[in-house]
């Protein structure tokens, strides 16, 4: 049975003078506008037409650009505001993560916050008092106990949101962008009890804007633009269909943040390819792949040098530099290869920007040209390399080279020696 | 008593009805749509979230008395200050007829049963804006928030019983007249109360709703009560209002409940069977229509709190 069901729904606000409708327009205001109705509030649709069934266990990701209208539809499901049209069927005790807050007073301290929500969700006291040390454990705010949460910082704040709602063993769990605050630490141990809660049946729906958290905990990914769904299926696909949209929007303003073209060359395509120079969509970590620029050259007698910027997680992680001078002789399309060797990078999303040199003969000017963030991916693991440390949410880096390891006995004597 | 009404709001429930209750939060069956849920829905709603309610009363209780320096104090010391002023005024300067009783006594009953009233329904008046931040977050339905508001009256009326029974103790030292009348008179005098409760959650399902759009309604509020006060037989004894007026008696629901109140409390005056036959169908009908306002009306101030 599913836990979820949701069926053509949508809703709709009223921009403009909302709650004021008719009261305060004239008589002439209203001769004008015609019919007396408010015209002058516009409908706006945040949610349109969405339908969508989940299973208990999936933990179902909802991602879209800001405004697309997820956050409305997890108020919705939690019951804050009301749907315009369609219906939510659901099974059991939801608790929702809406907006950092939970159900929280921030006059009272935590212990009694804790026992509101228990009262709210329907359990009993000696109950929430028996859960409540662990709450406070996994939470790690142990020690303010008796503080009222105004006092908290926000990220005491979200850790404990998280730990109450989690331990409060719900069907399903509203979560709107929980990993905005937050250390990587507390990041992936809430992960891990999603993880963990999924498989004992829980649903999750998660909103976020952290493609990688997305990749990492979700078996179903939605897409929502504009109200509506996009698309809805395997995480990777989803993904990968989501951030390619992205991608060629952040194309459309590329004259602001980069020149992709001057007088003696522009950059066609950047892409990433297999050592057979198919495109992919991912790098697979133990595999060579390459990053393909294809320039349009429209002058004789040009030369180019490419540099390529590696970021990852908002930070550029390393530039790196061809170190020959390439002398092109005549106009024509040109592919300039940069490899990425196997097992350097982790299970990671990466940005890359290509920045090329260009001159001519051997004039001093030059010229050149940048793609900033013109190629997003991300990359994979194809054989499970069991890490030493348990379950798939070890820590990683930003890259994982494969270093060598060698082992050798020591001899005794030697030693002492 | 507490406890079984503890056990009754399922705060500590026993280990069966525990996991009944439990199995029927995780089996429960929910669903949203775009109109309001109706009455019987309604109601099993408010018997689900049961919980909450009983948490919110507490919590309003604690509001009303916790963090104050000198406590016990306050407790007696506000309710009296207005009954000396008022005594002196009415009883002194004016002679008011007090159904022969002392003054001060007639006086501190009738207050009692009003300004349990007035003090809840503006508690309620103002409930939804102070649960405004949990009712952004989270849902349950809205019109726990009035009700529960209303709890602190019986810690009101606590304390104003207390210092009736002070009083006449006084009295009794005093002028050796014990006028509180002790059996079963009292009960009505609890009755009262309890639809004084009532009539304040009456009102508070408009008001509160009012207050959410428009930001003066908790000044009217204060500002009516105070005209209400006169035309309620506070001050003075039902029996000295003019035949002409005595109308407005029935259309005023808590003069009947003030005067059943005092009747009750200290056998003064007469049982208002008919003034309160009226006031029982005049708050029927207020809280009946106030339901189905505030049900109508929930899903649109949420969007404006």
């Amino acid at each position: 049975m599913d836990s979820l069901v949701v069926e053509d729904l949508g809703k709709c606000y009223l921009l403009g003078r909302v709650g004021e409708k008719r009261q305060t327009s004239t008589f002439r205001e209203r001769l004008e506008s015609g019919d007396g109705e408010d015209s002058d509030a516009r409908e706006f649709w945040a949610l349109r037409e969405v339908s969508f069934r989940v299973q208990p266990g999936t933990i179902l990701g909802i991602i879209g650009a800001n405004g697309a209208g997820k956050t409305t539809l997890l108020k919705i499901l939690a019951r804050v505001i009301m749907p315009t049209t369609g219906r939510v069927v659901g099974v059991g005790r939801v608790v929702s993560l809406l907006e950092l807050g939970a159900g929280f007073d921030p006059d009272l301290p935590a212990d009694e916050n804790i026992l509101m929500n228990a009262a709210m969700l329907g359990i009993a006291k000696h109950e929430a008092l028996r859960r409540m040390p662990e709450i406070f454990e996994f939470a790690g705010v142990e020690r303010f106990e008796g503080t009222p949460l105004k006092h908290y910082s926000s990220g005491m704040y979200l850790r404990l949101a998280f730990s109450v709602a989690i331990n409060m063993k719900p069907q399903i769990l509203l979560a709107d962008e929980i990993l905005a605050v937050g250390d990587q630490v507390f990041q992936d141990k809430c992960l891990q009890r999603i993880e963990e809660g999924a498989r004992d049946g829980l649903t999750v729906l998660f909103v976020s804007h952290d493609m990688e958290a997305i990749m990492r905990v979700c078996n179903r990914v939605m897409w929502i633009n504009a109200g509506r769904i996009v698309k809805t299926g395997e995480p990777e696909a989803v993904v990968d269909a989501y951030q390619n949209a992205m991608w060629s929007q952040a194309d459309a303003s590329r004259t602001e943040r980069g020149r992709r073209a001057n007088r003696f060359a522009e950059v066609v395509a950047i892409r990433l390819v297999s050592s057979n120079g198919r495109d992919i969509g991912g790098a697979p970590i133990s595999e060579d792949v390459y990053v393909k620029v294809r320039l349009n050259i429209l002058k004789t007698h040009c030369k180019v040098r490419c540099a390529l910027d590696v970021n990852t997680r908002g930070q550029l992680l390393f530039r790196s530099s061809d170190s020959k001078v390439h002398a092109l002789g005549d106009p024509g399309l040109y592919d300039i290869f940069a490899k990425i060797p196997a097992n350097l990078l982790a299970e990671s999303t990466y940005t890359l920007t290509v920045s090329c040199i260009m001159t001519r003969h051997d004039e001093p000017q030059e010229y050149p040209l940048v793609a900033y963030n013109a190629l997003t991916f991300m990359a994979y693991a194809t054989e499970e390399a069991a890490p030493p440390v348990a379950g798939r949410l070890h820590k990683t880096g930003l890259i994982a080279p494969r270093l060598e390891w060698t082992l050798k006995a020591v001899e005794v004597d030697a030693a002492r020696a | 008593m507490l406890l079984a009404l503890r056990r009754l709001f399922g705060w500590e429930p026993s280990a069966a009805t525990e996991e009944a209750d439990e199995r029927d939060w995780r089996q429960h069956k929910w669903v949203i749509l775009p109109t309001r849920l109706g009455f019987f829905a309604r109601v099993e709603e408010i018997w689900r979230y049961r919980r909450i309610l009983w948490f919110f009363a507490i919590q309003r209780v604690k509001d009303r008395y916790e963090g104050t320096t000198l406590g016990p104090f306050w407790l007696f010391a506000r309710p009296l200050m207005p009954i000396f002023i008022s005594t002196l005024v009415f009883g002194r300067l004016l002679n008011v007829p007090s159904d022969g009783v002392p003054y001060f006594l007639f006086y501190l009953a009738g207050s009692s049963c009003w300004r349990i009233f007035e003090r809840s329904m503006l508690w309620v008046t103002q409930s939804l804006e102070a649960a405004k931040g949990l009712i952004k977050k989270v849902y349950f339905p809205r019109i726990i928030a009035p009700i529960a508001s209303v709890a602190p009256a019986v810690t009101e009326f606590g304390i104003l019983f207390t210092l009736l029974v002070l009083v006449c103790l006084w009295y009794w030292i005093k002028d050796g007249h014990f006028y509180l009348r002790v059996g079963g008179g009292m009960l009505v005098g609890v009755v009262a109360v309890i639809l004084t409760c009532i009539f304040a959650v009456a009102v508070g399902l408009w008001t509160s709703v009012l207050q959410v759009r428009h930001k003066d309604v908790r000044y009217s509020v204060r500002y009516v009560n105070q005209f209400w006060n006169y035309a309620t037989p506070v001050i003075y004894p039902m029996s000295q209002v003019p035949a002409k007026y005595h109308f407005l008696m029935y259309l005023n629901p808590m003069a009947p409940l003030v005067e059943m109140y005092k009747w009750g409390m200290l056998g003064i005056g007469n049982f208002p069977a008919k003034e309160l036959a009226s006031a029982l169908v005049i708050i029927s009908i207020v809280f009946g229509a106030g339901l189905v306002f505030f049900n109508r009306s929930e899903a649109a101030s949420v969007d404006k709190l």
